[in-house]
């Protein structure tokens, strides 16, 4: 869990210390802007290789209000809720199941491995092909990408439960459905969602595979066809707005987590 | 992070200590079975169900699949593209690399400069990195270059954010002791701080491998005019699904023979510990 820790260093700041960081990033993004905008006053500016936040600003308005944003917003959004539900469903269903019975976890985890490091992008043209261009495309794309991190979380959660637990709940009588859903499910949860984290981020590369290869619609097409207009500025605007959307996703599912289970919190 | 949650062995626990043949072997053998009862149906399936016509144009079979590999493999085929790819994953994984330890070590000794690359660290690993490909094609071409830098600002987090952390466990005794010795602060970075960071490092560079073969494929999809990627795009255009399953099958093996031979070297490494770190 070390590699996406990189903002919740040193545990007990004082408030002073943490106002500091805060300060510290924020005057570095403005410098970082500042200074994009201001070198092109000693550099030629060329409108068709690069732009300046002044440009993108103008074209990120003229994106929204013309509505054009919240079109390929929407058209995006769709796909990535549908692929994400059901990658949640089927992939914590098939974890538990893994974790649960012994058996299967032996039988089915090779074959995941194999699934999780083999590149399963490379099977998207073959998707649009046979799905055609839309909905039903994408959403497959975005479910295989974002399936497994929830099958090894929740794979590995069930497999950290205490075995004390359930031996009290079965010492007390309790059945099948008992064990799930008073100590399966509560010690799960968590590993659950810090795959989602993870599933969030390989569906948002899911939608823009997607789109790149065939749409008509979308946040991923916006980017594709303003690169080929050279309009890079609108281009610009579209990163910059699937950059904070990414960074709104997981940073508000690492707070959940901290909020949620506070007992994990630094891992 | 769901590589780092997964353990190798499952739940022993519940096995007793003295096992019969078949109990020892049961864990293998139930893994490489369903692996192969997938492939006995899958090989099966065409004769057991009739298949549309529309169908079959994009159903191929494991056996097709391993003798279009090998015929790929014999003629050459697939040495060039291969080779394409591999150099830009090369080049792009030891930039990050050269770039990543470096400003990890940095980031992790210095709280001001850590607080100023934040906001820009947690921005572009969060971002998935193909929203910049079409921005790259226009700066680079179709050539290996932005096939490099797909692959470097994929691999470079991960390494990166790896090195940060481990920087930042490392034994306050030991710095201090080193410091009252007068060493400088490259010498505490070279005596305690990097090699107390290594296991994290190579946990990093787990990790960095997945995404860089990601970003080679989904860099050679959109914008290259050689690769491996490239041959399978232009093979399920033709739909010729038989290639396009081989790629797949040559990028599965070589990103798992990678991240098994940097799990080795992670064992190897952390062995003198007395738990495992990073995890």
């Amino acid at each position: 869990m070390a590699q996406d820790t990189a903002a919740e260093d040193a545990p007990r700041q004082s408030f002073a210390a943490r106002h500091r960081n805060l300060l510290l990033g924020l005057t570095s993004v403005v410098l970082f802007f500042a200074a994009w905008q201001a070198i092109f006053l000693f550099v030629p500016f060329n409108k068709l290789f690069i732009s300046k936040p002044d440009l993108i600003a103008a074209g990120l308005l003229d994106l929204i209000r013309s509505g054009a944003l919240f079109r390929d917003l929407m058209a995006s959004a769709v796909p990535f809720f549908y692929g994400l539900t059901a990658a949640t469903v089927v992939g914590v269903a098939l974890g538990v199941v893994m974790g649960w019975r012994t058996r299967v976890g032996w039988a089915l985890d090779p074959l995941m491995t194999v699934f999780y490091a083999s590149p399963l992008v490379a099977l998207s043209p073959l998707i649009v092909i046979f799905f055609g261009v839309g909905l039903a495309a994408k959403t497959l794309i975005i479910f295989f990408l974002s399936v497994f991190p929830f099958v090894f979380n929740a794979y590995a959660g069930v497999r950290a439960v205490d075995p004390l637990l359930i031996n009290v709940v079965r010492s007390l009588g309790g059945r099948e459905i008992d064990l799930y859903l008073k100590v399966i499910v509560p010690s799960v949860l968590p590993y659950v969602v810090a795959g989602a984290r993870i599933a969030v981020g390989r569906a948002l590369i899911g939608v823009l595979v997607g789109e790149f290869f065939a749409a008509s619609e979308g946040i991923g097409y916006a980017i594709a066809r303003f690169g080929d207009l050279f309009a890079l500025d609108k281009m610009f605007a579209c990163i910059i707005v699937i950059m904070v959307i990414a960074v709104a996703l997981t940073e508000g599912i690492r707070w959940a987590e901290r909020a949620a289970f506070p007992w994990r919190a630094g891992q | 992070m769901a590589d780092t949650l997964r353990t190798d062995a499952p739940a022993e626990s519940f096995t007793a200590p003295t096992k019969s043949l078949w109990r020892q072997i049961e864990p293998a053998a139930l893994g490489t079975g369903s692996i192969v009862l997938l492939l006995i149906v899958w090989e099966a399936l065409p004769h057991l169900v009739a298949l549309s016509a529309g169908t079959k144009m994009f159903f191929t079979t494991p056996s097709r699949v391993g003798v279009t590999l090998w015929n790929m493999m014999v003629t050459g085929t697939l040495w060039a593209p291969l080779g394409v790819s591999a150099a830009g994953f090369g080049i792009g994984l030891l930039l990050a690399i050269v770039v990543g330890l470096p400003l990890g070590v940095l980031l992790g000794r210095s709280r001001t400069l850590n607080a100023m690359f934040d906001p820009f660290i947690t921005a572009f690993n969060a971002t998935p990195r193909l929203v910049f490909l079409p921005l790259l094609m226009l700066w680079f071409g179709l050539g290996v270059w932005s096939k490099v830098v797909i692959v470097f600002i994929g691999a470079l987090f991960p390494i990166l954010i790896n090195t940060y952390e481990g920087v930042r466990n490392a034994d306050k005794l030991l710095i201090n002791v080193v410091r009252s010795f007068g060493a400088s602060e490259w010498d505490v970075a070279r005596l305690v701080v990097v090699p107390n960071a290594l296991p994290y490092i190579i946990a990093g560079l787990r990790l960095a491998i997945g995404r860089a073969v990601l970003g080679v494929v989904v860099a050679e999809f959109f914008g290259a005019e050689q690769g491996l990627g490239v041959v399978m795009v232009q093979a399920a255009s033709r739909y010729q699904v038989d290639i396009v399953f081989a790629g797949l099958v040559v990028f599965a093996v070589l990103s798992l023979l990678m991240t098994g031979l940097v799990r080795l070297l992670e064992n190897r490494l952390s062995r003198w510990r007395p738990q495992r770190l990073g995890e």
